[in-house]
């Protein structure tokens, strides 16, 4: 047998057996990387609206059982009204309420953003008046670590709590990545609707400011609605 | 024979200190780097290397008379790439909050060039019980390395241990402020220069 020939088929014979091996783990463990990936999600809803800490990790049965207690799953159409899930058509997005005392205190959107290196995608808390937001998380995304990877962070998620995303005349205008600090670069007026941003990562702020202001264009309706005290 | 004479002793034990991949040959310095922040994330990507290079350097050596000498390079990358993809897979499956914080580092393992450089200096030309003693040899070395550092800058970086506060609020108390320099990639530059330059100092007599 000449070489060549003995080469490739060692080659096909190492593909065939290390592909077998990879599907192989890859299926087995799917069923677990599922339920840590959905287990995250309820992690970051919680962590939106500020019921747990990123400082302490809170055990398995804690997310769960606070995500059963105060968190509704529901689905809006495109005039913001409100569509249970068995009934959700096919352009219906998702929303999150947070419940308490049988009242709506908030509503997290998903946000699904393109950055510098990949998709960035997490959650924006907004209060029951439709206009302030009360926390903003990142689950997953693939900016460079220690430059735009930051925006997973608390010390940059936490600079949009209590920023507004409508100007002082009350119209929309959706929140902002400012390029380095807000202080000083962003006129006075305007510093409820932009958040601090990261040295060394302004294309990834762009690139999330667009995404943000996509998604809340998306979710006004429902937004003007809970301006109008329409739900409660 | 004593046992410290031994070849099998030798070559476990020379990588862990003498011959150290990181502060011996200076390889494998991007990821002792990057995650070297905290010391679980350390720990964790120790054991993932070290099984990654074990597995790799046994599976290798079993096969060397087998390998056509014109694409050993691709085999061993082909092995090197399936077991680093299997260690992922498995800290997605079971720790999922550490494989996120280690990010594309375990991913990265495969271009680390202490697996490459085992696989082609070590295990094509030595049989498998010595190949796989090699290999975890080697891992705990750079294991060793990578806790070191991240003891260092988790101590000194943010005052913790495993993520437990270690220094006492006294000592803030007392004006005592953590090295935020330490938590950055340049810390971990600085603390490997020293380990190294312990290293040689030690090991020249």
């Amino acid at each position: 047998m000449s070489s060549h020939i003995k080469s490739i088929l060692f080659a096909v014979v190492l593909s065939i057996v290390c592909g077998s091996l990879l599907t192989l783990a890859s299926t087995g463990l799917r069923e677990y990387q599922l339920k840590n990936i959905a287990l995250d999600k309820q992690k970051n809803i919680l962590k939106s609206i500020g019921l747990i800490e990123d400082k302490k990790a809170p055990s398995l049965e804690t997310v769960s059982g606070l995500y059963a207690d105060y968190i509704k799953e529901m689905w809006i159409d495109f005039q913001g009204k409100l569509v249970p899930k068995e009934k959700k058509g096919e352009n219906d997005l998702p929303v999150y309420f947070y419940v308490k005392q049988e009242k709506i205190q908030a509503y997290i959107i998903p946000v699904h953003s393109r950055g510098l290196w990949g998709k960035i995608a997490g959650y924006l808390a907004i209060k029951n008046d439709g206009t302030t937001i009360s926390g903003f998380t990142v689950y997953s995304h693939q900016e460079t670590p220690g430059l735009g990877g930051e925006i997973e962070k608390r010390w940059f998620q936490k600079n949009f709590a209590g920023k507004k995303i409508l100007d002082d005349k009350g119209d929309f205008v959706s929140i902002a990545i400012a390029k380095g600090a807000v202080q000083g670069r962003i006129p006075t007026s305007k510093h409820k609707n932009f958040v601090d941003g990261i040295s060394g990562a302004s294309m990834t702020g762009r690139f999330l400011s667009v995404g943000l202001k996509r998604t809340l264009i998306e979710y006004e309706p429902l937004s003007e609605r809970f301006r109008k005290n329409e739900i409660k | 024979m004593k046992i410290t004479r031994t070849k099998a002793f030798k070559v476990f034990f020379n990588p862990i200190w003498e011959s150290n991949p990181i502060s011996g040959q200076i390889l494998g310095i991007c990821s002792a780097l990057a995650v070297t922040v905290q010391l679980k994330t350390a720990i964790v990507m120790g054991l993932a290397l070290t099984f990654v290079l074990a597995c790799s350097n046994l599976s290798i050596s079993l096969m060397r008379k087998l390998i056509p000498r014109n694409i050993r390079i691709i085999v061993e990358l082909t092995i090197i790439a399936t077991l680093v993809i299997f260690a992922d897979q498995v800290l997605k499956a079971f720790l999922y909050d550490i494989s996120k914080q280690l990010s594309v580092f375990v991913g990265l393992i495969i271009t680390n060039c202490i697996i490459l450089a085992r696989a082609e200096t070590y295990a094509l030309g030595n049989p498998p019980l010595l190949s796989l003693l090699d290999g975890i040899g080697n891992g705990l070395g750079y294991s060793q390395i990578l806790i070191t550092v991240a003891v260092l800058r988790e101590l000194f970086g943010a005052g913790k241990l495993f993520g437990f506060q270690v220094i006492p609020n006294s000592f803030y108390a007392a004006g005592y402020e953590n090295m935020g320099f330490m938590v950055l990639a340049p810390g971990a530059f600085i603390a490997i220069g020293l380990i190294v330059w312990l290293q040689k100092t030690v090991s020249k007599e």
